[in-house]
């Protein structure tokens, strides 16, 4: 089976009903994608199939030929967040960071499909799948709000830190 | 004091967002084995024979454990408070519990593991079960342990069963005796991540454990103690847990997986299913509290009777020490001059309890304040005013005699009352927590009351500090 993962061509040689949530964290050492539930369930295995939401823990190898897979792996790296990155991170919508992945990919997707800034109703809708048992979800919705307007509040880089007087 | 108010970076928020951090089950080792466990299919039961012959020889397998491969199966959660030891690791001669580990196996893959675990033959003899601890001395009533149903010695734990005060005599005076049952139910904490653990036996003999444990030195001591080996063999790796809520301080991965390291000698992980989390994980107990208030009708508590019982599950975890911490709040924020507060562990066969955010508090909490409104309701009274009156003050005194120094009652109840939208009149708004006096002082408190104490304490620098209790 051929798929291209981040970017990159990847030739799997699990057996077709291999998830690809295990080929992801066994084959290609990409752990970004949690085992949470392994049914479906909580969402924290979310990866994008060709730019859509996808639970990978429901989802075999067999359907993915050709497929395009974007994993949080190739959403940015620290010096080169996102603005769903940026935006989790500032509004503290990581607390355990487990959910955070399936989070934050969910969440991008809405936010390319919109092409806009979105609503709160349109980011429970989008993100109603997805369980957190840490934040309450009012500063997962804060973020992603947040991050459809492009806003970066820039309090959480240590330069901020000292503008404000806080002795680290 | 710039940082308080101020919005800090989280120390691993850029890891959180990038996916950087790493969980148990984000490592992997060459060479590594996955666990998979036989559990019961019901909740009592005599074990007639146990076989893994044929499991050890199925494909992938390298190891089987059973009861005899544990150096010190059976070991308790509460050893360095005296609570004696007695739930073993992996089930010896009966379970006691839908769940409870008998055999586990460490194999290539998941899937050799889980075919492995299917060829232990396993026979058991079923017994009635005993689910309702309301029946615990009920002599018609299965027994889960060999001593009966309700768990009673308790070294240097005696907070369970408080006297102060002179009961009868409040009970006699008072207006109306006011009672309740409340049954806060079980809940499971549910964290994102399930259970984990990866443990590698290293060649100098020491063993390198992966865990998602919340109390890291805890869950070190309750391994030390089943692999029988001093506490500085262990090296345990920890920190990023995704999310514990009270249900990751109970320790049964990490030693299995020392145990099935040390027989196959290669790295052994075991992630537990969801199933297996909500299923067979510990859960915050189930409790049944019985309050009984002899009340004034302008609304004083002179004193209150309580019952409690707690249902610990098949084996004792940190029971007791809930039942302590559940006894000594079970006067709420409230000042009542005559106590009797009696608690008792009740073993069933349910899973195992264990904490849950707020360990034995959220069930006395829930009890009080309802029971508070239920009083204010038969006395046709106010029950901002009810709460508000019997508000703790500077020297009162708890059910177990400590002073209040600086007691947050009053303060709590106004921010309360004006977050719910509340409006109370100017008098209430008005009140503080200063000692009780004139018409907040009636005769059935002055004895309870005492000067708050105040310690005078040095630093290890030789620096002085004050201390107050409160």
């Amino acid at each position: 089976m051929k798929f291209v993962v981040n970017g990159r061509q990847h030739t799997s040689v699990a057996s077709p009903l291999t998830t690809l949530l295990h080929v992801l964290r066994e084959e290609l050492g990409l752990v970004g994608a949690k085992a949470g539930c392994q049914h479906g369930s909580c969402g924290s295995c979310t990866v994008l199939i060709d730019g859509e939401p996808r639970r990978s823990c429901l989802t075999v190898v067999a359907t993915l030929d050709g497929a395009e897979i974007t994993t949080v792996e190739a959403l940015g790296d620290p010096s080169h967040l996102s603005d769903v990155q940026v935006a989790f991170n500032e509004h503290y919508a990581a607390q355990c960071g487990f959910c955070t992945p399936g989070m934050l990919l969910a969440a991008t997707a809405l936010i390319s499909r919109k092409g806009r800034p979105v609503e709160r109703e349109e980011v429970v809708e989008a993100l109603g799948g997805h369980y957190c048992r840490c934040t309450g979800y009012v500063r997962i919705l804060d973020a992603v709000v947040a991050a459809s307007r492009g806003e970066r509040l820039g309090t959480m880089a240590p330069t901020a830190l000292e503008i404000r007087g806080v002795e680290p | 004091m710039k940082a308080v108010g101020a919005s800090l970076p989280r120390y691993d928020g850029v890891a959180h967002v990038t996916a950087a951090s790493r969980f148990v089950d984000d490592f992997s080792l060459p060479g590594m084995l996955w666990a998979k466990a036989l559990r019961s299919p019901v909740a009592s039961a005599r074990i007639l024979r146990l076989d893994t012959a044929r499991s050890a020889t199925m494909p992938g397998v390298h190891a089987v454990i059973t009861h005899s491969d544990v150096p010190n199966n059976v070991v308790g959660h509460q050893e360095v408070w005296g609570i004696a030891p007695d739930e073993p690791l992996l089930a010896e001669h009966e379970v006691r519990y839908v769940g409870q580990l008998i055999a586990v196996v460490a194999a290539e893959t998941e899937a050799q593991a889980l075919a492995a675990v299917q060829a232990i033959e396993v026979e058991f003899e079923e017994r009635p079960a005993f689910f309702d601890m309301r029946k615990a001395w009920d002599s018609d009533q299965p027994h889960v342990t060999p001593d009966g149903n309700v768990y009673f010695y308790y070294p240097d734990q005696p907070q369970r069963q408080i006297r102060k005060g002179d009961v009868a005599a409040a009970f006699a005076e008072a207006d109306v005796i006011v009672e309740g049952v409340y049954r806060p139910g079980a809940v499971e904490q549910a964290p994102a991540e399930p259970a984990s653990a990866l443990s590698v036996a290293e060649p100098n003999g020491r063993v390198t454990i992966h865990s998602t444990s919340q109390a890291l030195y805890y869950s070190m001591d309750i391994t030390a103690r089943h692999l029988r080996m001093p506490i500085g063999q262990l090296k345990f790796v920890g920190g990023t847990v995704g999310g514990g809520f009270g249900g990751k301080i109970d320790t049964l991965t990490e030693p299995v997986t020392a145990v099935l390291a040390l027989k196959a000698r290669r790295p052994v992980k075991w992630r537990w299913t969801r199933e297996e989390e909500m299923l067979c994980s510990s859960t915050r107990a189930a409790w049944h509290v019985e309050i009984a208030d002899a009340v004034t009708r302008d609304g004083w508590i002179l004193g209150r009777r309580t019952l409690t019982l707690h249902d610990a599950g098949a084996y004792m975890r940190t029971s007791a020490y809930a039942c302590s911490k559940h006894t000594f709040h079970l006067a709420g924020a409230y000042s009542i001059p005559a106590c009797a507060f009696n608690t008792f562990v009740v073993m069933t066969n349910h899973v195992p309890t264990a904490a849950m955010r707020g360990f034995g508090v959220t069930s006395a909490s829930f009890a009080v304040e309802t029971h508070m409104t239920r009083v204010a309701e038969v006395l046709g009274m106010d029950p901002w005013e009810l709460r508000l009156k019997n508000a703790n003050r500077v020297g009162d005194t708890s059910p177990s005699r400590v002073v209040y120094g600086n007691p947050s009652t009053v303060t709590t109840l106004l921010v309360a009352a004006e977050a719910a939208g509340v409006k109370l009149p100017p008098k209430q708004r008005a009140m503080t927590n200063a000692m009780r006096e004139g018409a907040l002082l009636p005769a059935h408190l002055v004895e309870q009351q005492r000067k708050p104490e105040t310690h005078l304490l040095a630093w290890r620098d030789g620096r002085p500090a004050l201390e107050g209790g409160s």
